[in-house]
């Protein structure tokens, strides 16, 4: 008998999904004795799926091959699937290679962060199930099965986030999480009933087939639950405050799981329903949806970002405008879109995990994240302050960083979609996108300067810089974040383009599953590869040194120029604001111990944007009845809008 | 007959999302998630009944074209998510206990110190 390797790799998916599973079970198990032995189990178990993973690039990204592996052998018979089944094309394997990557960093880390905690064997257990469960969703060929995943995923996420329950809010975070995200898991659960009431099938292949072809308003009724289920484990807008508490309060390595990783199985499942199960995307409708919710999350969220005063939930609220962001480009129907989208998503992982650890490194050494009370952490610790500024100049898309790379694929995407319809909204979107990046840019020069300029809060004169250990896998993430930002095209190439070709290419998926012509029975027509047009310069180099040059520029007018202070003569009186404290940047005000100015570098900003600023603040009410309140309306919202125009 | 199944857990589920959003007591709105997934149970257990259909236990021979018998997969569905419905409820006390505890209270707007 011979050893047939180009059979044997079907194995490979549910063996990755096998071995994380495994490892919760066997590390509840053994890890009560040691905590070797336990480790030991882990990082065995997030080593296996790595290398299966990685194994099965080069026959589906590179090679173009579709696995489908039936649970049971239960093939389909007459072109009816009756078994289970995992399905893993290049798009599946993409977002599972995020998770692998992201799960075996983060546990990693998590081995010298979490040292000081006790109980760690529910951690782990906790934290190998969710892995598992986020693997088995992004490889999953069952809409059933996506739905048990999904609940697993939110229970285990819920239940880490109230890992470290002494910690103020945790529970509290935790309990909005679960009851909120419960309304997101139901209204999943509906959706999926409601087409299984229509197409009597759960296999994701069959139904893309008999969908696009049947006229139903339970169908619609059914885009509407779906799409809104996903939308609130991508934690889009209203889903949004929940992001914001889970991530403060949660240790960091879940941090990243929960920005970089379940917010990813959100996005898979948009992109899923959209351009496989409907194969809507082409009904401007459906675009104006799903941009209009990405731009507003996107908007939303990096001004909320300002309010902030703890360094996590910034972080979160910036994690869920760069989602608005994958989203947006999502929405646009466009292969270059998508790809960018797919792009984003992945740097999204790499400098949000990288950004959320730097975070959780600075709460390991000094105990807090308070951004009034940090500051001046540069000198203590070094490493951690490059890291972070790798991770910040990623995330406001400053070049030769991966930030820019993605960011610059979706302006063109935007632009060129405005520019091919000519319509009025994908321009509003293209500007949108630029003002939100130029936000986050100015948030992280106020989080740099709080956390690690300034001047040093003498509580913490004693901080050491953290273990290698925990800078190993920041070190990892950073290279994630320069490499793919030097070489857009191979990524592009490797990665992107299979990616695309099979998020677009339904027929394919289809066949692959229930056999070849199946899609053509039901009058799908068949896929023609569509080319990536980029418009525009595409070289990360040339844009650094344009940066540089610019800002010499700057510097020089300035020596030049001389001095003069800007003289404020604005006088108070009565129909103008009465504050004196707005008129300029610069009043010396006593304030409270702050590194920004008297209390922020964005006060004019902030006192234009006040009412703005307020409305919202009022609105992230943290009652648990009003978040609720805003995912039930979601679900109204999108019920209507559905029922109306698709 | 099946309309009034549709009908109630239509009911069941606007009761259960009006429990969660109105009242203010924890335990309050554990009920009305539970409720929720009641109504949810309902409608895919109505989505698979087909009125005078037998159970749905055949041989692969016996099975014909004629054979009519009520949909088995969705009460495998039902009991996954009765399943899935008692962990949620389960987790969430067990969170509302810990709760109590640390804030002293079991009302949802006095537990809001992570807000703006």
């Amino acid at each position: 008998m011979t050893f047939d390797f180009s059979n044997f790799i079907n194995n490979f998916p549910i063996l990755a999904i096998m071995s994380l599973f495994l490892g919760a079970f066997v590390s509840s198990l053994v890890g009560r004795r040691s905590a070797k032995v336990r480790n030991t189990v882990v990082f065995l178990s997030m080593l296996i799926s790595l290398v299966l993973i990685l194994a099965l690039i080069k026959p589906v990204l590179l090679e173009g091959k579709i696995i489908n592996y039936w649970l049971g052998n239960w093939e389909p018979v007459n072109g009816w699937a009756f078994g289970n089944s995992l399905e893993v094309d290049a798009l599946s394997l993409f977002f599972a290679l995020i998770v692998v990557v992201a799960v075996f960093v983060s546990g990693v880390y998590s081995f010298f962060y979490m040292s000081h905690d006790d109980s760690l064997v529910n951690y782990y257990t906790l934290f190998l199930m969710l892995s598992g469960s986020v693997l088995g969703l992004v490889l999953s060929g069952d809409l059933f099965n996506m739905f048990v995943m999904i609940e697993i995923m939110t229970f285990t996420a819920v239940a880490l986030t109230a890992f470290r329950n002494h910690y103020e809010g945790a529970l509290e975070g935790a309990f909005k999480y679960l009851v909120v995200g419960s309304l997101g898991s139901t209204s999943v659960l509906i959706g999926i009933a409601l087409i299984y009431s229509q197409m009597h099938t759960l296999n994701l292949a069959q139904i893309a087939a008999m969908l696009p072809g049947y006229d139903s308003p339970v169908i619609l009724i059914a885009f509407a639950f779906l799409f809104v289920g996903f939308g609130s484990k991508a934690f889009l807008f209203p889903f949004h405050p929940l992001a914001a508490d889970a991530h403060a309060v949660a240790p960091a390595s879940i941090s990243l799981m929960i920005s970089g990783v379940l917010t990813k199985c959100g996005v898979y499942g948009i992109i899923r329903l959209c351009y496989c199960l409907y194969q809507n995307m082409d009904q401007t409708f459906v675009q104006y949806f799903v941009t209009g919710i990405g731009v507003i999350s996107m908007f939303v969220c990096v001004t909320m970002a300002f309010n902030q005063h703890n360094f996590k939930r910034l972080l979160a609220f910036h994690s869920i405008s760069q989602v608005g962001y994958v989203i947006t480009v999502i929405g646009l129907g466009s292969a270059l879109g998508m790809s960018a989208g797919l792009f984003h998503a992945m740097n999204h992982t790499i400098f949000k995990g990288l950004l959320f650890l730097t975070a959780g490194a600075v709460q390991h050494a000094t105990g807090s994240l308070d951004l009034d009370e940090l500051g001046g952490l540069s000198k203590k610790m070094p490493g951690t302050c490059a890291l972070f500024l790798i991770g910040a100049a990623s995330i406001s898309g400053l070049p030769p960083f991966n930030g820019f790379a993605s960011k610059w694929m979706i302006y063109q995407a935007t632009f060129q979609k405005a520019g091919e319809t000519g319509n009025f909204f994908f321009v509003v979107v293209c500007v949108a996108a630029l003002i939100t990046s130029v936000l986050t840019l100015a948030s992280f020069i106020k989080v740099a300067q709080s956390v690690f300029f300034g001047q040093l809060n003498l509580k913490f004169a004693n901080t050491k810089e953290v273990s290698l250990g925990m800078r190993i896998p920041m070190w990892i993430l950073a290279a994630l974040c320069i490499l793919p930002g030097l070489f857009p095209d191979k990524v592009q190439q490797w990665l992107l383009t299979p990616a695309t070709q099979a998020a677009m290419n339904a027929p394919g998926y289809i066949d692959a599953a229930m056999g070849s012509g199946y899609a053509a029975s039901f009058a799908i027509p068949a896929y023609q590869p569509q080319q990536i047009f980029l418009s525009g310069a595409w070289q990360p180099v040339m844009w650094l040194l344009l940066l540089i040059s610019v800002t010499l520029a700057v510097c020089i007018v300035a020596l030049l120029g001389g001095d003069e202070k800007a003289t404020v003569t604005s006088e108070i009186s009565a129909d103008t604001d009465c504050d004196p404290k707005y008129d300029s940047f610069f009043s010396g005000e006593a304030s409270v111990y702050s590194q920004v100015g008297g209390s922020d570098l964005f006060w004019g900003f902030k006192h234009n944007w006040r009412r703005y600023f307020s409305f919202m603040h009022d609105w992230h009410s943290g009652v648990v009845n009003d978040y609720t309140l805003y995912g039930t309306a979601a679900i109204a919202v999108a019920l209507v809008l559905c029922v109306i125009f698709l | 007959m099946i309309f009034t199944n549709y009908l109630v857990c239509f009911v069941l589920i606007a009761l259960g999302i009006y429990c969660m959003v109105t009242k203010k007591n924890l335990f309050k709105i554990c009920v009305g998630m539970g409720l929720v997934d009641y109504g949810v149970n309902l409608l895919i257990v109505s989505v698979g009944f087909h009125a005078g259909g037998t159970a749905p236990i055949f041989n692969i021979s016996e099975l014909t074209r004629d054979s009519f018998f009520v949909d088995p997969i969705p009460q495998a569905l039902t009991l996954t998510s009765i399943v899935i419905g008692a962990c949620t409820t389960a987790m969430t006390l067990s969170l509302i206990i810990m709760l109590y505890k640390q804030y002293g209270t079991l009302e949802s707007d006095q537990i809001r110190r992570l807000r703006g």
